[in-house]
C-alpha cells in the first residue's frame, strides 16, 4: 500500500561542541501512522524533536515536510505549518485559565489565521472535553495537578489542528490505569487523522499503540521496524531493554498474538 | 453529554477585573473618570491641582505603556525614559526647527520614539531577564549623554526652548485634557489589545516563551510591538511634557527617575492589569506627597522613596490591585505570603 | 596620536585595569552565586571611599591601612543586608530583586549626600602626587600600589574560593543550591557571606579609588555599570574572565577618554550593548540568550 511521507529527515545532526546528540538520522514518518521513538535516556530523542521544530538550531542535515524543506525554520512557523508537540516537562501558561491555555493553540496554530481570539476561545470547548477537562475549563493552570497538566499539554497541542503531533513521554509519571486511558486517547487522536510520533519509555504503550518503532542510541539510529521485531532485536535489547524485560514481555507478546 | 450552553467569556486573568466587587469597582472607577473629566470646570480647580493631576496623568500614561512590555509580556524594561526623551526632543525640535504646530510635532516625536524602540528592540529583546534590563538602562543612559553633547542637533546641555501655549490663560486646561486623553486612550488601547490575539500572545510569552513559540506565536514581532507601544505612550507623554514645560533638557528628559516612577506606579497598582498602572500613578503621588509633606523629610525624600520600594517589593510586589479588588484580604498573613514563597 | 600619548595611555589602562577588576569581581560573585544584579554595588564602593576619607581626614590613618577597616565594616553591612533583607525575596522574579537593590542604592546615596554633602572629595596623603618615570611615561605610586593591591585581593579571593571550605561552600551554592543544602551548607548564611564578600571587595575598590580619583556620593552608579560591562565582557563565574574583561574595558575607557571625552560613558554603554548582542557568551562564560 502506497503511503505518503509526511515528514522526512536526511542526515539530521545536532552537535553540542564535540558531542553529537543527534547523529546523522534518516527518518521517514508516513501519513496517518503512529511511530514510536524509543531509546535510552540521553539517546537524543527529545533533541531530535527539538531540531525539527526549531527549538534548537540544526547543525547538519535537512528536514522535509510534505516534500517542502523546513530545515531551520523558527518554531512558530513550524507550528503554523501543522506540526505540534508536547513537552516532557509540561509548559502550561500558569497565569491563564485552562480554556485560555488551549485557545492560544487555536489562535495561532495551523488554522489560527481563520479565527479571531474570541472565536478561538469558543472553539476549544470541544478539545477540552476530548481530554476530559470540561469541568476544569475556567480553572487557572496553576491550580491543576500533574495528570491534568499533562492533559492540558495535549489539549494545547491538539487545539493547533496539527497534522503531525510529537508526543514527548506523555505517559511518564502515570499509573497503570492512567496509562491505559492515555493510550486510548492517543489512538483516538490518530483516528481523527493526526499522524503521531510517540517518544516513550513505557513499553506497554509502545507495543499497544504504535505500528512502527524507531530506536535511537547515542544519537544514531539503532533499529527500526515493527514493534515486535524491534523489541526482539538483540542489539536493542543489549543497548536499552535488558534481557529480563524481554522475558517479561515475551509472555505479554504471545498473549497478545 | 457535552454541555452545549456556552459559558460567558471571562476576561480574567488578563485584565484584573474580577468577581464579587467587580461591579462596585468599575462603578467607582467610572465615577472617578467622570470626576477627572469635569474637574477643570469645578470652582476649586486651582492651577496647582490642575498641574498636579496633569503630572500624575502623564506618569500614568507612561506606566500604562510600560505595562505592555513589563507587565503583560514580562520583559522588565528599565530604560523607557529614553522614549520619553525621544518624544520630548522630537516634539521640541519639530516645533523649533521645523516650525510645525504642536500636534504634528507631537506625532513626529511619538513616531521617533516608536522607531527607536523597534530599532533597539529587535536586538535587545533576544536577551534574557537581567541582561535585557541592564541593556535598556545602558541604552537610555547613552541616549541621554548623546543628547547632552550633540550641541549642533539637540542644543547640547542647553537644550531646546519651546514656544508658549497660547492663549496662556487656558494653558493649564489644555495640558490637563491632553494628558487625560492620553491616559484614557492608553487604557482603551490596553483593553482593546487584551481582546485580540496580541494580548494573548503577550501573556503567553510571559508565562512560557518556548511554549508560546511552539504554539505558533511570532514572539519577536509580539515583543517588539509591546516595546514599540510602550514607546508610543512614553513618547507622547514626553512630547506633551516638553510643550508644557516649554523646555527640553537632556539631563531632565533622560532621567532614570522617570523610569523608576513609571515602574513603581505600575507595580503599586498591579502589573498585568488594565487599571493597575492608572491607579498606581495616583497611589504613588499620594504616597510621596503624604510622606514629603507630613514627615517633613525634604532632603531625605529619596530615602523614603527607596524605603517604599523595598516595602512594596518585600510585601506586595504584585501591587495593591488584588487587595483593592477583594481577591485577597489585607491581613498579616497575606502580606507575609510573598516572603514565605520567595525567601531562602 | 603621538607615540608618547599612546604609551602613557597604555600604561594608564593597564594600571586602571587592576582597580576595575577589583570593582567587577565583587559584583561578579554576587551575580554568579546569588543570581542578583546588585545595583547597590557602586553605592557600597562609594561608602568604602568615604570610610577611607574620613579615617584619613579625621584620624590621619593612612588610606592603604584603612583598607581592612573599610572592608570589614562593609562586609558586616553587606552580610546583614543580605541575611535580613534580600534573603526574604531572593527567589522572586528578577524585577523584585532588581528594584530592591535599586532602592538600596537610592537610600545609601541619599543618606550619604545628606550627611556628607555633595562636594567632591579626594584622599591626598603626602605621597599622593609622587611617582616615577619610565622612559617618558609617568607612573604614580598610588596607582601602582592600587594595581598591586587589586591583584593581591583578587588572588586572595581566588585562593579563598578554591581552597577553603567556606569558599567551596559558596561555589557549590552557586552551582546547585539543592545539592549544596543536602551537603549541609547553610544557605541563608552562605548567601549572606557571599554578599558581604561582594560589598567588602566593593569597599576595597572604593578605598583605592578614593586615593586616585575625586569622588562624591554619586560616583557609585558609573562603577556599577562598569562592573556590569566587565562581567559581560569577561563572562560570569570566571576570575580570569573578569580580569580579561577589566583589561579590555580599561583600554576602551582610557582611549575613548582621549579621543572623545564627552562621549566616554556613552561609548562604554554602547560597547556593552554590542557585546550582549554579538557575543552571547562574552569572552568566556555563560550565554545570555534564551
Amino acid at each position: 500500500m502506497e503511503k505518503t511521507i509526511l515528514l522526512e529527515t536526511k542526515g539530521a545532526t545536532k552537535q553540542f561542541g564535540g558531542l553529537a546528540a543527534v547523529d546523522n538520522v534518516d527518518m521517514k514518518i508516513y501519513q496517518g501512522e503512529i511511530l514510536g521513538l524509543i531509546g535510552p535516556n540521553g539517546a537524543g530523542k527529545t533533541t531530535f524533536v527539538n531540531i525539527i521544530t526549531g527549538m534548537l538550531p540544526i547543525t547538519k542535515g535537512k528536514v522535509f515536510y510534505k516534500g517542502k524543506e523546513i530545515t531551520g525554520w523558527p518554531s512558530f512557523r513550524v507550528g503554523r505549518l501543522g506540526l505540534s508537540r508536547t513537552f516532557q516537562i509540561v509548559k502550561p501558561f500558569r497565569g491563564m485559565t485552562v480554556r485560555e491555555n488551549v485557545a492560544v493553540g487555536a489562535m495561532f496554530g495551523h488554522k489560527g489565521q481563520t479565527r479571531s481570539a474570541r472565536e478561538a476561545l469558543e472553539h476549544v470547548d470541544e478539545v477540552i472535553e476530548f481530554v476530559g477537562m470540561a469541568h476544569l475549563r475556567d480553572k487557572h493552570a496553576d491550580e491543576l495537578t500533574l495528570p491534568y497538566l499533562k492533559r492540558l499539554e495535549l489539549a494545547k497541542s491538539l487545539a493547533m489542528d496539527p497534522e503531525l503531533l510529537f508526543l514527548d513521554e506523555v505517559m511518564a509519571g502515570l499509573n497503570t490505569k492512567e496509562i491505559d486511558a492515555a493510550m486510548a486517547l492517543v489512538q483516538e487522536v490518530n483516528k481523527r487523522g493526526v499522524t503521531l510520533l510517540v517518544i516513550e519509555h513505557v513499553m506497554k504503550a509502545i507495543v499497544g499503540i504504535t505500528e512502527r518503532v524507531f530506536v535511537l542510541n547515542f544519537g544514531k539510529e539503532l533499529a527500526q521496524g515493527k514493534p515486535q521485531e524491534v523489541l526482539n532485536n538483540p542489539r536493542v535489547i543489549e543497548a536499552y531493554l535488558g534481557e529480563k524485560f524481554v522475558k517479561r514481555f515475551a509472555r505479554q507478546f504471545s498473549s497478545q498474538q | 453529554m457535552s454541555n452545549k450552553k456556552k459559558a460567558p467569556i471571562k476576561l480574567t486573568p488578563l485584565d484584573g477585573l474580577f468577581k464579587g466587587r467587580q461591579g462596585v469597582l468599575l462603578g467607582i472607577l467610572a465615577l472617578f473618570m467622570v470626576f477627572l473629566i469635569i474637574f477643570p470646570l469645578l470652582p476649586f480647580a486651582s492651577g496647582f491641582w490642575l498641574n498636579t493631576i496633569t503630572l500624575i496623568l502623564l506618569l500614568s500614561a507612561m506606566a500604562i505603556g510600560w505595562n505592555f512590555i513589563g507587565g503583560y509580556t514580562g520583559y522588565a524594561a528599565f530604560g523607557n525614559v529614553a522614549f520619553f526623551g525621544f518624544g520630548a526632543y522630537g516634539t521640541g525640535l519639530s516645533m523649533t526647527k521645523l516650525g510645525l504646530s504642536f500636534f504634528p510635532s507631537l506625532l513626529i516625536g511619538a513616531v521617533a520614539a516608536m522607531l527607536f524602540a523597534i530599532l533597539i528592540g529587535l536586538p535587545l529583546l533576544r536577551l534574557k531577564g537581567h541582561y535585557f534590563a541592564i541593556a535598556t538602562v545602558a541604552v537610555a543612559t547613552a541616549m541621554g549623554e548623546i543628547a547632552d553633547s550633540w550641541t549642533s542637533f539637540t542644543g547640547g546641555a542647553a537644550g531646546i526652548t519651546l514656544p508658549f501655549f497660547r492663549p496662556i490663560q487656558w494653558s493649564g486646561q489644555f495640558f490637563y485634557y491632553t494628558a487625560l486623553i492620553l491616559a484614557l486612550g492608553g487604557l482603551l488601547l490596553t483593553w482593546i489589545i487584551l481582546q485580540q490575539k496580541l494580548g494573548y500572545s503577550w501573556v503567553a510569552i510571559r508565562e512560557d516563551e518556548d511554549a508560546a513559540n511552539m504554539m505558533g506565536i511570532n514572539t519577536t514581532w509580539a515583543k517588539v510591538l509591546a516595546f514599540a507601544l510602550s514607546a508610543l505612550m512614553a513618547g507622547l507623554a514626553g512630547g506633551i511634557h516638553a510643550y508644557w514645560k516649554t523646555f527640553v533638557l537632556a539631563e531632565e528628559v533622560f532621567k532614570i527617575d522617570y523610569t523608576l516612577q513609571m515602574i513603581l506606579a505600575a507595580v503599586l497598582g498591579g502589573t498585568g492589569t488594565i487599571f493597575g498602572p492608572f491607579i498606581g500613578a495616583f497611589l504613588y503621588y499620594i504616597l510621596i506627597t503624604l510622606l514629603v509633606f507630613y514627615l517633613h523629610v525634604g532632603q531625605l525624600h529619596a530615602s523614603i522613596l527607596g524605603t517604599i520600594i523595598i516595602l512594596v517589593m518585600v510585601f506586595t510586589p504584585k501591587g495593591l490591585m488584588d487587595f483593592i479588588s477583594g481577591r485577597k484580604k489585607l491581613t498579616l498573613d497575606t502580606l507575609l505570603e510573598n516572603i514565605r514563597t520567595y525567601r531562602v | 596620536m603621538e607615540s608618547l600619548q599612546l604609551t602613557q595611555g597604555v600604561v594608564n589602562a593597564l594600571l586602571l585595569s587592576g582597580t576595575l577588576a577589583l570593582v567587577a569581581i565583587g559584583f561578579s560573585i554576587v551575580w554568579g552565586i546569588l543570581n542578583i544584579i546588585n545595583l547597590a554595588h557602586g553605592a557600597f564602593l562609594m561608602v568604602g571611599a568615604y570610610t577611607t576619607y574620613w579615617l584619613f581626614t579625621l584620624y590621619g590613618i593612612d588610606p592603604f591601612l584603612s583598607l581592612p577597616i573599610s572592608m570589614g565594616l562593609m562586609f558586616v553591612v553587606g552580610y546583614l543586608v543580605q541575611r535580613y533583607l534580600i534573603n526574604m525575596v531572593i527567589r522572586a522574579p528578577l524585577l523584585v530583586t532588581f528594584l530592591l537593590t535599586f532602592a538600596l542604592e537610592i537610600i545609601i546615596i541619599n543618606l550619604a549626600t545628606n550627611f556628607w554633602k555633595g562636594d567632591l572629595r579626594s584622599v591626598t596623603p603626602a605621597y599622593a602626587g609622587m611617582g616615577f618615570t619610565l622612559g617618558n611615561v609617568q607612573i604614580p605610586y598610588v596607582r601602582l600600589a592600587a594595581f598591586a593591591i587589586s591583584l593581591i585581593l583578587t588572588g586572595l579571593l581566588h585562593v579563598f574560593m578554591a581552597y577553603t571550605k567556606t569558599g567551596n561552600a559558596i561555589r557549590a551554592t552557586g552551582m546547585d543550591i539543592d545539592a549544596a543544602q543536602l551537603q549541609g551548607v547553610r544557605i541563608p548564611h552562605t548567601y549572606a557571606l557571599t554578599y558581604g564578600l561582594g560589598t567588602a571587595l566593593a569597599a576595597a575598590a572604593g578605598s583605592l579609588i578614593s586615593i586616585s580619583f575625586p569622588f562624591d556620593p554619586t560616583v557609585g552608579g558609573a562603577y556599577t555599570l562598569r562592573a556590569f560591562v566587565i562581567c559581560v565582557l569577561g563572562g560570569l563565574g570566571s576570575i580570569p574572565g573578569v580580569m580579561m574583561g577589566a583589561v579590555v574595558f580599561a583600554f576602551i575607557e582610557v582611549f575613548s577618554g582621549i579621543w572623545a571625552p564627552s562621549m566616554k560613558d556613552a561609548i562604554a554603554l554602547l560597547v556593552l550593548v554590542l557585546v550582549l548582542i554579538v557575543r552571547p557568551s562574552g569572552i568566556a562564560g555563560k550565554a545570555f540568550y534564551h
